[in-house]
């Protein structure tokens, strides 16, 4: 059963309440075609491969998934997966494999000269290049109050490592790891009535008005140089302020949440809380239209973490570097993966109840998860554990894996680019650009 | 005075950069502004100042913090939902690395209306009065009464137009409360508030080094010194021009470095310096082997007791670097086999067991894995943050992962394959060797002779320093220590650290001419508060090179 938006419920959850029809959440009505939406996930460290890959394969569309994906069960007919997809272009440029890797991940360039030091000493920058989510959300994020939300659990550290999004070369997008901002952020004045709303949104604007003409008068009196920040930072109040209006009429009927308690972002018994909640956020942003792209990073490859909640007391990132014969370590990989599935399996749920046009918004979302290498002990840089899950219609028909025998993962990123109707003819950097991946797009 | 910049005592390799062009925010950064010679020779400080590169350096969170406890009384910790400052060179006061995002000017508006609702709400009638009633004349005087202090100088005639417009037009909506929080609300998210803005005036044709104007000057070193805004007095002088002359500077200097906010710099300046920011949530472990909880934390806390101690108490680099005290709490002090009969933290000498700031219990703690010491890690750690010397990384294609641990063996055991392996050995007979000197201290910190019943082995060497006095065996920690103490290059180090933490960038040729002279003094004197206060006077610190007008036109 679908319901609509405004009886958005999560079962499981326990934390959503419906609320009445608010004036302000209900100016416009639904919008005629439903809007598209790309979601980036990423967990670090590689995978274990016997777990992951489809199992008991006859044809790319007969199956059964794999220890990892058992808990998408359900989805298997929405997800496709990517084998014989490499990171060429981390065959170029500065750092160690766990920076090369999350900074090609999304942006399918290499990584720019720095300061960011990894394990062993290795430095590098940030990548050089924008990543396809926002480069998508410029074509389909236009018109909603956010641009695009990153999220992360446990990724609060300022480097390459905690970074998936990009804005351009070196202009990385800080995720937020801590639920109450992005609830503050997202749905703290959801519910005010429509009168107050207008209110608040004349205000911001004279405010924001009065702070860009300040930026005016400053610009005037500084050199080019200092002058080029002001107006990045200027573009960015400048796009705030264009947004304003949105917030108001973004038309999507949706509930509010109960506020989320203030948590310790990178606090080990709050992990699986907060993970739960960012993709319960994301799927209610979704259903309220308050954005159209976001992403997750599920904490970063060397920070060493501990899943205690599933009995796994290995500390991440040694436990990716294990023998492939150690089975105890492997286990614990499997179980955290399995975890992150079971996670993923409850967002698209999420979104499968939410009614829209004919279908649900999970007809409309893309959701692309990756890692930074493939296998952790021996920092692999191809045969990339990719899996899509949605369809976006038919454009991307679900229940298969495919093989793509060493295609460099630009390849992926414009064929994503091309699901969303964005008509580049490449993407990444040039040398490793070549088309999309063949097959995967109808 | 111009201090004489001959004759050198170091080489300057050590100090310097290599100009690889590989290293961004290096003198061969191709996104920094062009204006200054890529050679400076030293006679060319004698002839005038030769500032190094000012650029346009955003508020960090908590500069802006600050900022807004002071001048409005609100300690809300308003930029609690600001994104962490990109770090460069380990420091998150760099110029070029932070910078806004979408989230970070998506906070600043909440975070302006924040604090502006909660000072209309709370302290009205101390941060814009109006016993007259006449709220329009009220407002203009709020405007430039608060103006003045978030933009650090008087506004100018057009600025101070946009903001009694705003508060006009919410005046003529609204209360008085309201129209006031509205002003204040922009004022928070303008420019000339979240940058430290060092505008190009009159005549607007630069030609050589320009002095700072008293009030940049005295934004300058607010920020430094204090990471906040200007204090009235601060202003007063700058009103009065009494910035201009290097000792009316270093009199406000010296003041300020008294002030509160001056110690947390320099805690804050420590905890980046040494990398012990992340160090609260850390994890250790060893089979029969309980640290108290938040082990991290408290590890924190005793090394900043330490270096709070060291920098304004004893105030010598040689103690820094050969004080035989930890400072321990009472949940600590039983950890490492002392009473816990104590309060809060205090000093206990291991007199045997402690050589100064390298064998802090929580630098050899944040320097270790978490079921082992990391020799790699402390010798990378060395000869980087104390002797600031590059290290070469390993080749992409070495798997580097430690060993792991083998009950029959030590550490140095262990890594015994970096110094045969021909390959390995090329970098590492740089590292470990270094590291080995730190095996005396396991990852909890505490000092051990002995290590799965074998005797620990501490002897090492310090190899290819351009220093060449350091180099050589030494038999253990002590003499490690000691060398350091008594090192040239781990001088210049510090006060390069300093250095790049205050200019918010690495240090280029230019900066030589301010630089040297800082370095030589401290060489001199050993002493640690001097260093601030003395690149808060240097030339770098009050001039800046010439710049071309955005566009090139006059206005």
């Amino acid at each position: 059963m679908k319901l609509g938006r405004r009886h958005f419920l999560h079962g499981a959850a326990g934390t959503l309440v419906a609320l009445p029809m608010l004036d302000s959440l209900q100016v416009n009505a639904q919008p005629a075609a439903p809007p598209k939406r790309l979601v980036l996930m990423y967990t670090p460290n590689g995978t274990i491969q016997d777990a992951w890959w489809p199992k008991n394969v006859t044809s790319p569309t007969a199956f059964d998934l794999n220890t990892i994906h058992a808990p998408l069960e359900s989805h298997k007919s929405r997800l496709t997966f990517l084998g014989g997809v490499d990171l060429a272009v981390t065959g170029v440029g500065p750092g160690g494999p766990h920076q090369r890797g999350i900074g090609s991940l999304f942006t399918g360039r290499e990584l720019q000269v720095g300061q960011f030091l990894d394990g062993c000493g290795r430095a590098a920058g940030w990548a050089n290049g924008i990543s396809v989510d926002q480069r998508i959300a410029a074509e389909v994020g236009a018109s909603v109050p956010i641009k695009s939300l990153e999220l992360a659990a446990r990724s609060t550290q300022a480097d390459v490592q905690a970074r998936i999004s990009y804005a351009g070369p070196g202009s990385p997008l800080p995720p937020t790891n801590t639920p109450l901002e992005v609830y503050n952020r997202l749905f703290s004045r959801l519910d005010v009535p429509v009168n107050v709303a207008a209110q608040v949104i004349a205000r911001r604007k004279s405010v924001l008005d009065s702070v860009q003409q300040q930026y005016a008068i400053l610009k005037a009196q500084v050199s080019s140089h200092d002058a080029e920040k002001l107006e990045k930072h200027l573009s960015l109040v400048r796009d705030l302020e264009s947004r304003l209006s949105a917030s108001a009429g973004g038309g999507a009927i949706c509930a509010k949440p109960m506020p989320p308690l203030s948590q310790d972002p990178e606090g080990e018994p709050e992990m699986p809380e907060i993970v739960r909640l960012h993709f319960e956020f994301l799927a209610l942003a979704f259903a309220c239209d308050l954005t159209r792209v976001g992403s997750l990073q599920i904490s970063t490859a060397l920070n060493r973490i501990r899943y205690p909640w599933l009995g796994s007391l290995g500390n991440g990132h040694t436990l990716s570097h294990s023998g492939d014969s150690d089975t105890a370590a492997n286990t614990e990989i499997v179980t955290r993966h399995t975890w992150h599935s079971q996670m993923l399996a409850h967002f698209l749920d999420s979104l499968a109840a939410i009614a829209e046009g004919e279908g649900s918004a999970l007809d409309n979302t893309l959701l692309v998860w990756g890692s930074e290498v493939s296998k952790g002990n021996l920092h692999t840089l191809t045969n990339m554990p990719w899996v899509i899950a949605g369809t976006l219609g038919s454009r991307i028909p679900g229940g298969r894996y495919l093989q793509f025998n060493g295609a460099p993962h630009s390849q992926l990123l414009l064929s994503l680019l091309h699901a969303f109707d964005v008509a580049d003819n490449s993407f990444g950097h040039p040398d490793y650009a070549s088309g999309e991946l063949p097959g995967l797009l109808t | 005075m111009r201090l004489p910049l001959a004759p050198l005592t170091v080489p300057l390799l050590g100090t310097w950069l290599v100009a690889s062009g590989c290293q961004k925010g290096s003198p061969d950064d191709a996104s920094g502004p062009k204006t200054e010679p890529a050679v400076i020779a030293f006679a060319d400080c004698q002839a005038g100042p030769v500032p190094g590169d000012a650029p346009l350096r955003l508020l960090t969170r908590r500069a802006y913090d600050n900022s807004v406890a002071d001048i409005l009384g609100d300690v809300g910790n308003a930029s609690a939902a600001f994104p962490p400052e990109n770090q460069l060179l380990g420091f998150n006061t760099s110029a070029e690395a932070h910078q806004a995002s979408p989230l970070l000017v998506s906070e600043m508006l909440s975070a302006a209306e924040g604090i502006a609702e909660r000072t209309v709400a709370t302290k009205l009638d101390q941060v814009a009065p109006c016993a007259s009633g006449a709220t329009m004349d009220c407002g203009a005087e709020f405007v430039r009464e608060i103006g003045r202090k978030l933009f650090r100088r008087p506004l100018v005639a057009a600025e101070e137009l946009v903001f009694l417009r705003l508060f006009t037009e919410a005046l003529e909506q609204n209360s008085y409360a309201n129209a006031i929080s509205v002003a204040l609300q922009a004022m928070l998210q303008a420019p000339q508030f979240l940058y430290r803005v060092e505008s190009i005036r009159p005549p607007l044709v630069e030609s050589g080094p320009q002095l700072l104007g008293p009030y940049e000057i005295a934004t300058r070193l607010s920020y430094f010194l204090t990471e906040s805004a200007p204090d009235d007095t601060l202003l007063e002088a700058a009103a009065q021009n009494a910035l201009g002359t290097r000792d009316e500077l270093e009199m406000q200097a010296r003041r300020l470095l008294q002030l509160p906010h001056a110690r947390s710099m320099v805690a804050n300046f420590h905890a980046q310096w040494l990398g012990t920011e992340e160090l609260g949530r850390v994890i250790r472990e060893q089979a029969g082997v309980t640290p108290p909880a938040n082990f991290g934390s408290l590890l924190q806390a005793s090394l900043a007791g330490y270096m709070d101690a060291a920098f304004w108490e004893k105030g010598t680099f040689e103690n820094l670097f050969s004080s035989d005290e930890i400072f321990l709490d009472a949940k600590l002090a039983p950890f490492f086999g002392h009473a816990a009969t104590r309060e809060g933290f205090s000093a206990v000498s291991e007199p045997t067991q402690r050589f100064g700031l390298l064998t802090q219990p929580a630098l050899m703690v944040a320097l270790a894995h978490p079921n082992q010491t990391a020799p790699v890690f402390r010798g990378v750690f060395l000869r980087q943050h104390f002797l600031c010397n590059e290290v070469p990384p390993p080749p992409p294609t070495v798997n580097a992962v430690a060993p792991e641990p083998d009950p029959k063996a030590t550490t140095r055991e262990r890594f015994r394959q970096h110094t045969e392996s021909p390959v390995c050995a090329s970098c590492h007979t740089l590292i470990d060797p270094v590291g080995f000197g730190f095996e005396n201290y396991d990852q909890f910190g505490r000092f051990r002779t002995e290590e799965n019943g074998l005797p620990v082995d501490a002897s090492g060497a310090l190899n290819d320093l351009p220093e060449t006095s350091l180099n050589g065996p030494f038999s253990g920690p002590a003499e490690l220590a000691q060398r350091i103490s008594q090192s040239t290059s781990a001088r210049d180090c510090l006060a390069t650290q300093w250095y790049r933490f205050a200019a918010g960038r690495a240090e280029t040729a230019a900066d030589r001419c301010s630089l040297r002279p800082i370095q030589a003094e401290f060489q001199a004197s050993g002493a640690l508060p001097e260093v601030p206060l003395k690149i808060a006077l240097s030339d770098a610190f009050r001039y800046r090179p010439p710049y071309v007008l955005n566009g090139g036109v006059k206005p």
